[in-house]
């Protein structure tokens, strides 16, 4: 808390040290605040803007991924998973963070025209293997489980403006990166709005050195297969065997 | 509370999954078997990946069914002589097992494989408790007894050993292709396989009752663990998180089950579970059967991304 508000304040004075009245958003690398725990990481993005009438959208999306996906048919009277699209280049973490709810900021049209949004963030070309449908429809769904299953976001109203000294407006946003996060560079894009239109932009890159915890033990089990599958026993027959000293210490068998 | 698991690549709810486990270590508690055959199939209905259900259940098992050898031994019920037979076996079926596996998921089949199989046991297992208990309940017409079979060939065949503490002296290719079996089953459906070992170890090897659960549990630890090893080599696909989950919860409710099953009566508490593993059975393969809501999915677990 007390560290924020030491952010803010020198935000505050390098922004009005600088006066920085053309320079319309400030961001950059020491105002990315990274925390990471067992619950996972949370990510704050300060900056400075002017004061004034203004909203502010942020996108964040992450280093790209592997992804498959499958289509379900009916072969010889099963339902199975036949048809298979492979992506290489799935965002792993997108985030599209606003001051408000979106439709109070722009309209549709100035999202699409700046690219905003999942409907709009592109997957990469994908390998299609014994499916006739086409990668739209892949990728259609693929937004929706991606946003279902809690890798895409839209936390609309979640960028919280603070009117600063001067005409220095200050904005704060705070986020969470999934258990299963990525590793890897993860690109910021800062839009500032005035009567729905986007009147400056600036980006930034938050480098992220350690991946999610889930992620973590993915990678071990990946890339040490034996190793990993041999700590699985030894936790399983380590666990059963506290497990049955417990009960037979308090007699209950 | 949410909880993510790293293979199965889903966000889960701890406590359902610890209920779980409770559940079906309830019931093997009260039974004497491992609940495998009943575990995997569940976890596959609650959204786990079945590759990653199957290989995580295996990971599972070993952990329960070690903890249930070491009472067994304790009251000097295993047959290790015995069980080290079958377990020859079973680590020749497992080995053929992940390979079967294997050239099934090369394919994208191996999902049909699960299910199927598990129907065919489920639907199998289920009738005969069914039909059993009820049996046994007298609502069904009394037939004289069949005689027991004497499987005369069994008895002739070759390689006799002297197994003492089961006072047998058997040929050890029926306790060889028995492990060989249930090592195959180990490693498509990621069982123990007691509910198929136990009542060969009776009626085919002629065991004695009392050391049937501790050696089939005995030979269970290798095997399960030889299969979650190669699960996790070949197809990345063990959950330890989720394994570990399971394997608290049920260590707590095979305990209960231990307990209740003095109190309750034995004949319908069967038809229960016969009931059970039946309706479980068809809603797997209901599942397959049925056009899903939707027919576009992620792919998740096994290291596809």
């Amino acid at each position: 808390m007390i560290k924020n508000y030491l952010k803010m304040f020198l935000i505050i004075f390098t922004v009005t040290a600088q006066a920085p009245l053309d320079l319309v958003i400030d961001t950059n690398e020491r105002d990315i605040e990274i925390k990471s725990g067992i619950s996972g990481t949370k990510i704050a993005l300060f900056g400075a803007t002017p004061s004034g009438k203004r909203d502010i959208i942020i996108e964040v999306v992450g280093p790209p991924k592997n992804q498959a996906m499958q289509e379900k048919r009916r072969f010889f009277g099963f339902w199975l998973g036949r048809g298979k699209s492979y992506y290489k280049n799935v965002p792993s973490y997108y985030n599209l963070l606003s001051s408000k709810p979106l439709e109070e900021i722009t309209n549709q049209e100035g999202l699409n025209k700046l690219g905003l949004g999942i409907e709009h963030l592109p997957l990469g070309k994908a390998e299609i293997k014994y499916s006739t449908i086409k990668q739209s429809e892949f990728d259609q769904r693929l937004r929706s489980e991606m946003f279902k299953n809690g890798q895409f976001f839209e936390e609309q109203g979640n960028i919280i403006l603070r009117s600063g000294p001067g005409k220095v407006g200050l904005f704060k946003t705070e986020f969470s990166l999934p258990p299963n996060s990525l590793q890897g560079k993860y690109f910021v894009r800062y839009f500032l709005f005035q009567n729905g239109e986007a009147i400056s932009y600036a980006e930034s890159t938050i480098d992220l050195k350690q991946a999610g915890f889930a992620r973590l033990i993915w990678i071990f089990a990946n890339k040490f297969a034996l190793l990993y599958g041999i700590i699985a026993i030894i936790l399983s027959g380590l666990l059963g065997w506290v497990v049955s000293l417990i009960f037979s210490r308090y007699k209950l068998t | 509370m949410e909880l993510y698991l790293p293979i199965a690549e889903i966000s889960i709810n701890p406590s359902i999954f610890l209920l779980l486990g409770m559940s079906v270590g309830i019931l093997s508690g009260m039974f004497g078997v491992g609940g495998g055959f009943l575990m995997t199939p569940l976890l596959v209905l609650l959204g786990i990946p079945p590759a990653v259900a199957v290989a995580s259940e295996a990971n599972h098992i070993v952990g329960s069914s070690l903890s249930g050898t070491i009472g067994h031994l304790k009251r000097k019920a295993v047959d290790i002589k015995l069980g080290n037979l079958l377990l020859i076996g079973g680590i020749i079926g497992s080995f053929i097992g992940i390979g079967i596996f294997n050239s099934l998921i090369k394919i994208g089949l191996v999902d049909l494989l699960i299910t199927l199989t598990y129907f065919f046991f489920l639907t199998g297992v289920g009738s005969f408790m069914l039909y059993e208990s009820l049996d046994s309940l007298g609502y069904l017409k009394k037939k004289k007894r069949r005689k027991t079979y004497h499987h005369s060939w069994i008895m002739g065949l070759p390689f006799r050993m002297r197994f003492k503490k089961s006072g047998l002296y058997i040929s050890i290719i029926p306790p060889l292709l028995v492990g060989f079996i249930v090592g195959i089953l180990a490693s498509i459906m990621g069982v123990g396989g007691g509910f198929i070992m136990i009542p060969a170890m009776i009626y085919i090897i002629k065991m004695p009752t009392s050391v049937v659960i501790g050696t089939s549990l005995y030979q269970i630890i290798f095997v399960t663990a030889i299969v979650t090893l190669l699960h996790a080599f070949h197809n990345q696909t063990v959950d330890v998180i989720l394994a570990l989950i399971l394997l608290l919860g049920g260590a707590i409710g095979a305990q209960i089950g231990v307990k209740l099953s003095s109190k309750l009566e034995g004949p319908y508490l069967r038809v229960a579970l016969g009931l059970l593993v039946l309706s479980v059975g068809i809603v797997m393969a209901s599942d397959l059967l049925i056009r899903p809501e939707e027919t576009i999915t992620i792919i998740r677990g096994g290291g596809s991304n």
